[in-house]
C-alpha cells in the first residue's frame, strides 16, 4: 500500500515538472536540458534555506526563482547568442552543477530534523496514516494548479506564448516579442522544475548534488504517458494528462518493483519506452489521414515500414546490451574441480528459500564455493527466453551438473541439456513436461525432487473453515502449465461435492489479475483458492486488493505469503526440498548414474493461519483445523483460534520466520567484504536458523532514485530489521522507516547526516557502528616513515561528502606532523589523473587519499603514475595497495561488517535498538606493498612491521 | 504615412556570399496610397517590404512611418502599425491553434499581452462576425485548427488577421502567388474590398502586370534594387500591360534584361 501511494505522491511532487517539459517540448519545441540542473537548483536553494531556518513553504518561491534563473540563462544563450537550443541546455546544466555544489556548500544535505512542508502538513493531520494525509492534501493542490495551469494558456500571455512556439513568424507579426517570450516560457518551466526539486527534497528529507541526473527523460516519459492516455486537444485535458502521466510514470517504476523486474534494467527500459512513445504516436501524427489508411496512404506506408525496420533493430540492439551487461558481471571463472549451474525462474520467495536451502546443505556436504565448487547461481527474472540464454552459458561454461529449480527452468533444460545431468526442484508435476513416465522410468540424464501441493486436501481445508453451500473462485494464468494441471484437480475435487459451485476465470499476465479477481467477486464468489502459479503468486497484492474490501477470503498454496492477507496456506516447505534436491545432487556428484535415481516426491506439508486476516473477516478457525495447523501468523491468543491454543502448541510450530533486509548501496569491494563479515557473525553458532531469520541482500546499483523506492519497499514488506550498510542507505531508510528495528554499518558521520545526534541520542528504532577513516594515524605513519617529506598532496572530489569530511581533517591535522597540504579537485574519473599530475608538477613529496570514491575507481592509474615519479602513494582503503598503492592504513571493513553483524545479533535476540549506543569502531589496520617499501628505501620500524599486512604485487 | 531616404542593405557584407539587395531606396507613400509593386526576380521587392517591416535595420538611411523615425526599431515594435502578408499560406497563421486564437492573436496586435482571459463569449461573436465577412462558410468552424484549412482559406484568415486591427501600413507579399486561380481571385477580391473600406496605406508586390494596372492608384517598378520607374494614378490608366512590357525591353537594350527574361515575362502576361 505505502509503494502505491508514495509513488502516486512522488507523481503530484513531479507534476510541476512534468508542467515545465510540457511548457518546453510541447508548447515551445524546445528541447530543454537545463532541467537536469535546475531540478537540484530547486532542491538545493530549499534545502539550503530549509537548514538556516527559513521557512519551508517560502523556500519553495526561491526554489523557484532558482529554477527560472538557470531556464532563462540557457534561453538567453540560445536567443541572443544564437546557439543551438540543445547545446545551450547542455551548457547550462554542466554548469549548473558547480553552482548547486556552491550553493550546497556540500554534496548532500539533511533536512531530516528540519520543518519541511510534509512536517507542517503532518502537525494538522487528523489522525490518518502519515502518507495518506499527504495525499489528501496534495489532491485539492493539484486541483488548483491543474486550473491554474489551464487559464494560463487561455490568457493573452498564454495564447500569445503558444502562438510564439507553433509559429513565431506570426506572433512576431503580432507584436509578441519572440525573443523575450521564449526567455519567459524556459524560464517559466525551469522555475517549476525547481519548484519540483524543492518539494521532492522535502519529502525524502534530503537534497543531492546527483539527485537531477535522467530528470528530461522523466519529465519527456510522463509527458507522453500522459498524452497516451489521453489523446484529446482541450487544453484542460492536456494539463490533466500531463499530471496524470507524471503520477502513471512513478505507478510504473513502482510496479515493475513489486512485479520483481530487475531494477538494473530500469532505465533502458524507460529510454527504450520514449523512444517507442516518441516514434509512434509522432510518425502518426504528422499525418492526420494516416490513422484511416492504414495501408492505403503512400506516406504512412513508408513510415510504417520505417516503424517496422527500426523497432527490430531498437529491440536486437537493447537484447545485445542486456545480455552484454548481464553476463559480464558473471564473467568466466577460472579453472575450477567441479561447477554447478543454478536457474531459477524468478526471485519468487518458495524458490529462493529452495535455492538458499540447497546451497546451505551443499555447503554441510563439502561443496564449498571457491574452494572445491563454482556455484553460478542465474535468476531469469520472469522471462521465459531468458532461461535458454542462461542454460547456454551453462553449457559454455561446462558446468557438470544443471540444477533448475521451478517448473519452467526445468522444462527449457531437459529439452536443452542431453548431455549431462539436470536436476530440478520445486516442480509440481515432472510428467507433464516429459521428463518422465513415472518416478524409476525417466530420462537419462534427469532426476529431481517434486511435489504438487494436493489439491483436495486443500479443498477439505477450505470445507472445513467455510462450512455450507460455497462458490468457489479460482484464478490462473494458461501459460503456466503446472498451474493448469494444478486447477483440472482442484476443479475435479469440487465438483465430487455437490454443494460447491467451481467458478474460474484464466487470466494472462500479472497486469490482468486485479481484474480477473474484480470478475470473479462480480459473479458472486464467497471464497477465493489459488493453486500454484507464478504469475498470480507475482500479482499476489492485486488479489488481496480486489478481495479485501468484499471480505473474500483467500487460501493460498505458497506459505511464504500468508502474513500478505491470504487467510490460511497450505503448501510445502520449500527449506526441505531444497536439502533434498542437495542430496540427490551429492550423489550425482559423486559418480551415480542420475537415470537410475528415481524422482522424489516432497515430504513435509506446511499449513498456516493468519489470525489477523480471521479477526478482520471475522472468521472463526474450527478445533480440527487449528490443531492441524503447524504455523499461525499473527497473535496466537486470537478469539478466532477459539482458544485452542495448547494443540497449536502441541504442532512442532517453529514459529513464524522473521525477514531481515541487508540494505547497500553499491556491489564495489570494499562494500562485498563488510558483507562478508556481517553474514560470518550471523551464521556464526547457527544463529540464523536458530532464530529463524531469513536475510535478503538488496543492493541499490550505485542508483539514488532507487535506492529510494527500495527503501519505501523495505517498508511495505514489513521486514523485521533492516541492517543498512554504507551512507546513503542509511539516509534513506532513516526518511521512510519509523519502526522497524534498524542497525547501520559503513557509515563515516552519522551526526551530520542527521541520523542521530550523539551516540546515545538517536532514533528509537535505530543503531549502529559509526568508522571513521583513520586520517590522522595516515598522517601520523607518513612522517614516521618519510622524516624528510614536507609536502603532502591530495585530490578529492568536491561533490562527495565523505571524501570531504577527510580533507577537513586532513586540513586540520596536518600541520601537527609537519606538513603542507597541497589539494587539488577531480571532478569526475577522467580528471583524476591529471590533478594527479598538476600536483606532481607543485613538487610533492607524499600522495595521499581518503575515502573517495572517485579516486578509486582510478587508483591503478594513478599509483602507476606516481610509481613513475617515485612518490609514495598513501590511503585509507586497504584494497589500494592491491591496486598499486604503496600503504594503506584503513578501516578493516570485514571487521566492521563482523562489528555490524555483533550489534544486529543483539537486536534479534530481542535488546532494542534505543538501549544500544552508536558504536565509534575504527579497526585500523596497515596494508604495505612490500615491493615499494624496498624500491622507496623504507625501514619499517619494528611494531608496524610485526602487524602489517603485506602484500605483494 | 511611410517616406524612406536613401536607403542601403548589403548582407553577407565583405564575404563570396554578399547581395545587395537596395541600393539607395527613395519613397514617398502618402496616407491611403495602394502602391503595387513590380520587378524582375531578385530586384528587391520583397526586401523592400521586410525592410519597412523592420525585418532589419538600415545599413544607412532612414525609414519614417507616420511621422516617426523607427529606423531602430525591430519588427515586433513596428508590428503596432504593419500589417503583413506572405507569399506561403503557412507563415501567416498558427497551424496547431484554432482560427479563434489565431484571429485573437491578431487583435493582440500592438496590445500588451496580460494574464487576461481574452477569449470570451463575447469576443467570440465578433470573432465570428469577422470572419463571416469572408464569406467562405467558416463562421462556424472558429474552433478548427488552422492546419485543417485549405490554403486559400489560409490565406484569406492571414488577409483578415492583416486587417482586423486597423493597421496603418498593410504590406503584401505576392500573397496570391501560391494559390490555386480561384482562390487567388477570392482573395484579390477580398484585398480590394478590405482596402477601399479601411483606406490602409498598402504596398502590394505582384507578378502579375495585370492585376499591378488593376489594383490600386500607384505601381513601382524595380530593378537591381533601385526604383526605375513611378507610375501615378492618371498615367496607370492609360498604361497596359504591353506598355509595362516595352518598358522592361527597355532595359534589354540598356543590357539589363537579358532576352531570356524577357520571354519569359512575355509567357507569363
Amino acid at each position: 500500500m505505502e509503494l502505491w501511494v508514495g509513488a502516486i505522491i512522488l507523481g503530484f511532487l513531479y507534476a510541476f515538472l512534468t508542467l515545465g517539459s510540457f511548457l518546453t517540448f510541447r508548447v515551445l519545441h524546445f528541447p530543454d536540458i537545463t532541467v537536469d540542473g535546475s531540478l537540484t537548483a530547486g532542491a538545493a536553494t530549499s534545502a539550503v534555506l530549509i537548514a538556516a531556518g527559513w521557512n519551508p513553504f517560502l523556500t519553495l518561491g526561491l526554489a523557484f526563482l532558482a529554477g527560472a534563473a538557470a531556464g532563462s540563462v540557457t534561453a538567453a544563450i540560445n536567443t541572443r547568442i544564437k546557439i543551438d537550443g540543445l547545446l545551450a541546455g547542455i551548457l547550462v546544466m554542466t554548469g549548473l552543477y558547480s553552482v548547486n555544489l556552491h550553493l550546497m556548500g556540500r554534496s548532500n544535505i539533511s533536512l531530516i530534523n528540519h520543518t519541511t512542508f510534509v512536517s507542517c502538513l503532518e502537525k494538522i493531520n487528523p489522525g490518518l496514516p502519515a502518507e495518506i494525509w499527504l495525499l489528501v492534501c496534495l489532491v485539492p493542490i493539484m486541483a488548483l494548479f491543474w486550473i491554474a495551469a489551464s487559464l494560463f494558456f487561455k490568457t493573452d500571455l498564454g495564447i500569445s506564448m503558444t502562438a510564439t512556439g507553433n509559429n513565431p513568424t506570426m506572433a512576431a507579426a503580432a507584436g509578441v516579442n519572440v525573443e523575450r517570450m521564449k526567455i519567459f516560457g524556459i524560464s517559466l518551466a525551469n522555475g517549476l522544475t525547481g519548484l519540483s526539486g524543492a518539494v521532492v527534497a522535502q519529502y525524502q528529507g534530503f537534497a543531492d548534488v546527483g539527485m537531477g541526473i535522467g530528470t528530461v527523460v522523466t519529465g519527456l516519459a510522463s509527458v507522453i504517458i500522459g498524452e497516451t492516455i489521453f489523446p484529446l486537444r482541450s487544453i484542460y485535458a492536456k494539463i490533466f494528462s500531463a499530471i496524470l502521466g507524471s503520477v502513471v510514470f512513478r505507478l510504473m517504476i513502482a510496479l515493475a518493483l513489486s512485479a520483481g523486474l530487475n531494477p538494473i534494467d530500469l532505465k533502458l527500459l524507460t529510454a527504450v519506452f520514449v523512444l517507442g512513445a516518441l516514434v509512434l504516436p509522432g510518425t502518426f501524427a504528422k499525418w492526420p489521414k494516416a490513422r484511416a489508411a492504414f495501408a492505403g496512404f503512400p506516406r504512412s506506408a513508408t513510415n510504417l515500414r520505417r516503424i517496422r525496420i527500426a523497432l527490430p533493430g531498437v529491440a536486437i540492439a537493447v537484447l545485445v546490451l542486456w545480455s552484454a551487461v548481464h553476463f559480464s558481471q558473471h564473467g568466466v571463472i577460472g579453472t575450477k574441480i567441479c561447477r554447478i549451474g543454478i536457474v531459477q525462474i524468478s526471485d519468487h520467495a518458495m524458490l529462493n528459500t529452495t535455492r538458499e536451502s540447497f546451497l546451505k546443505e551443499m555447503n554441510v556436504q563439502g561443496y564449498l564455493e571457491g574452494k572445491n565448487c563454482a556455484f553460478l547461481y542465474r535468476n531469469a527474472h520472469s522471462d521465459t527466453a531468458t532461461i535458454n540464454n542462461i542454460l547456454d552459458d551453462f553449457l559454455r561454461q561446462d558446468v557438470s551438473l544443471v540444477v533448475a529449480i521451478s517448473t519452467p527452468c526445468t522444462q527449457a533444460a531437459i529439452n536443452r541439456i542431453k548431455d549431462r545431468p539436470v536436476l530440478f526442484a520445486t516442480v509440481a508435476d515432472p510428467f507433464v513436461i516429459g521428463a518422465g513416465k513415472s518416478d524409476t522410468e525417466h530420462k537419462p540424464n534427469v532426476t529431481g525432487v517434486y511435489g504438487a501441493v494436493p489439491m483436495d486436501v486443500l479443498l477439505e481445508k477450505v470445507r472445513a473453515t467455510l462450512p455450507g453451500a460455497v462458490r468457489i473462485g479460482c484464478i490462473w494464468d494458461p501459460s503456466q502449465i503446472n498451474a493448469v494441471v494444478n486447477v483440472e484437480d482442484f476443479r475435479k475435487a469440487v465438483e465430487r461435492h455437490p454443494e460447491l459451485t467451481f467458478v474460474g476465470t484464466a487470466v494472462s499476465g500479472t497486469s490482468e489479475v486485479y481484474q480477473g479477481v474484480l470478475s470473479l467477486v462480480q459473479r458472486g464468489v464467497d471464497v477465493m483458492v489459488l493453486p500454484p502459479d507464478n504469475v498470480i503468486y507475482s500479482a499476489f497484492e492485486s488479489v488481496v486488493k480486489a478481495a479485501k474490501p468484499r471480505k473474500i477470503p483467500i487460501f493460498i498454496t505458497d506459505v511464504e505469503r500468508i502474513q500478505d492477507g491470504a487467510l490460511a496456506a497450505l503448501g510445502y516447505d520449500y527449506t526441505s526440498s531444497g536439502i533434498q534436491a542437495a542430496h540427490l545432487a551429492e550423489r550425482i556428484l559423486k559418480g551415480e548414474d542420475p537415470g537410475r535415481i528415481p524422482f522424489q516426491k516432497y515430504s513435509h506439508l506446511t499449513f498456516a493461519l493468519n489470525t489477523e486476516v480471521a479477526r478482520e473477516l471475522g472468521v472463526k478457525f474450527p478445533p480440527a483445523i487449528v490443531s492441524s495447523a503447524t504455523r499461525i501468523y499473527g497473535d496466537k491468543s486470537a478469539p478466532c483460534l477459539g482458544g485452542l491454543q495448547a494443540s497449536t502448541e502441541k504442532a512442532p510450530s517453529p514459529g513464524r520466520v522473521r525477514r531481515l533486509a541487508l540494505f547497500h548501496f553499491t556491489d564495489s569491494e570494499t562494500v562485498m567484504r563488510a558483507v562478508k563479515g556481517f553474514m560470518d557473525e550471523l551464521e556464526k553458532g547457527d544463529f540464523l536458523r536458530r532464530h529463524a531469520v531469513k536475510v535478503d541482500r538488496i543492493s541499490a546499483q550505485n542508483d539514488w532514485n532507487l535506492a529510494q523506492a527500495i527503501a519505501r519497499d523495505i517498508v511495505r514488506k514489513k521486514y523485521d530489521f533492516v541492517v543498512t550498510l554504507s551512507t546513503p542507505t542509511l539516509q534513506m531508510m532513516v526518511r521512510t522507516n519509523r519502526e522497524i528495528p534498524a542497525v547501520f554499518g559503513m557509515v563515516s558521520d552519522p551526526y551530520s547526516l542527521g541520523a542521530a545526534k550523539t551516540p546515545r541520542d538517536h532514533p528509537a528504532n535505530l543503531t549502529g557502528v559509526a568508522t571513521s577513516p583513520p586520517v590522522e594515524s595516515a598522517l601520523k605513519i607518513m612522517r614516521e616513515l618519510f622524516p624528510k617529506a614536507r609536502k603532502i598532496g591530495m585530490v578529492w572530489n568536491p561533490s562527495e561528502a565523505c571524501s570531504e569530511a577527510s580533507m577537513h581533517r586532513a586540513r586540520k591535522a596536518a600541520p601537527a606532523y609537519g606538513f603542507e597540504l597541497v589539494e587539488a579537485t577531480a571532478g569526475s574519473t577522467g580528471e583524476v589523473l591529471d590533478a594527479v599530475k598538476s600536483l606532481a608538477a607543485k613538487g610533492i613529496d607524499l600522495f595521499f587519499t581518503s575515502n573517495d570514491n572517485t579516486i578509486s575507481l582510478a587508483v591503478g592509474s594513478v599509483a602507476a603514475f606516481l610509481h613513475q615519479q617515485r612518490i609514495p602513494y598513501f590511503s585509507n582503503t586497504p584494497v589500494h595497495v592491491e591496486q598499486g598503492a604503496f600503504l594503506a592504513i584503513g578501516a578493516d571493513y570485514e571487521e566492521v561488517g563482523k562489528e555490524t553483524g555483533r550489534m544486529t545479533r543483539e537486536v534479534v535476540s530481542g535488546k532494542s535498538p534505543k538501549t544500544i549506543p552508536i558504536l565509534e569502531f575504527v579497526p585500523e589496520r596497515v596494508y604495505i606493498n612490500r615491493g615499494l617499501a624496498n624500491e622507496y628505501g623504507v625501514k619499517l620500524p619494528q611494531p608496524l612491521a610485526e602487524h602489517a599486512t603485506f602484500i605483494k604485487r | 504615412m511611410i517616406r524612406i531616404r536613401d536607403f542601403h542593405k548589403r548582407f553577407h557584407a565583405g564575404s563570396i556570399n554578399e547581395v545587395y539587395p537596395l541600393r539607395g531606396i527613395n519613397l514617398h507613400v502618402r496616407p491611403g496610397d495602394f502602391v503595387t509593386v513590380i520587378g524582375t526576380n531578385g530586384s528587391g521587392k520583397s526586401t523592400l517590404l521586410n525592410a519597412i517591416a523592420g525585418a532589419f535595420p538600415p545599413d544607412s538611411g532612414t525609414i519614417e512611418i507616420d511621422g516617426e523615425d523607427v529606423s531602430g526599431k525591430k519588427d515586433f515594435q513596428r508590428a503596432k502599425h504593419i500589417a503583413r502578408v506572405f507569399q506561403n499560406p503557412f507563415v501567416g497563421t498558427a497551424p496547431e491553434m484554432s482560427i479563434a486564437e489565431n484571429l485573437h492573436m491578431a487583435h493582440l496586435r500592438g496590445k500588451k499581452k496580460l494574464l487576461r482571459l481574452g477569449l470570451g463569449l463575447e469576443q467570440r461573436e465578433r470573432l465570428r462576425e469577422e470572419v463571416r465577412q469572408l464569406e467562405m462558410q467558416m463562421e462556424n468552424r472558429l474552433e478548427n485548427m488552422m492546419g485543417t484549412l485549405s490554403g486559400g482559406q489560409r490565406q484569406a484568415i492571414t488577409l483578415l488577421m492583416a486587417v482586423v486591427a486597423g493597421p496603418k501600413v498593410l504590406l503584401l507579399d505576392e500573397h496570391t502567388a501560391a494559390l490555386d486561380p480561384k482562390s487567388a481571385a477570392q482573395v484579390i477580391a477580398l484585398t480590394k474590398r478590405f482596402v477601399q473600406n479601411g483606406g490602409f496605406t498598402t504596398l502590394m508586390v505582384t507578378h502579375s502586370m495585370q492585376q499591378a494596372l488593376e489594383l490600386g492608384n500607384r505601381t513601382i517598378m524595380m530593378h537591381q534594387g533601385q526604383i526605375i520607374e513611378d507610375i501615378s494614378s492618371e498615367e496607370k490608366r492609360r498604361c497596359t500591360v504591353e506598355d509595362l512590357l516595352d518598358k522592361f525591353s527597355e532595359l534589354r537594350k540598356k543590357e539589363r534584361l537579358t532576352a531570356e527574361m524577357l520571354e519569359r515575362l512575355r509567357r507569363s502576361y
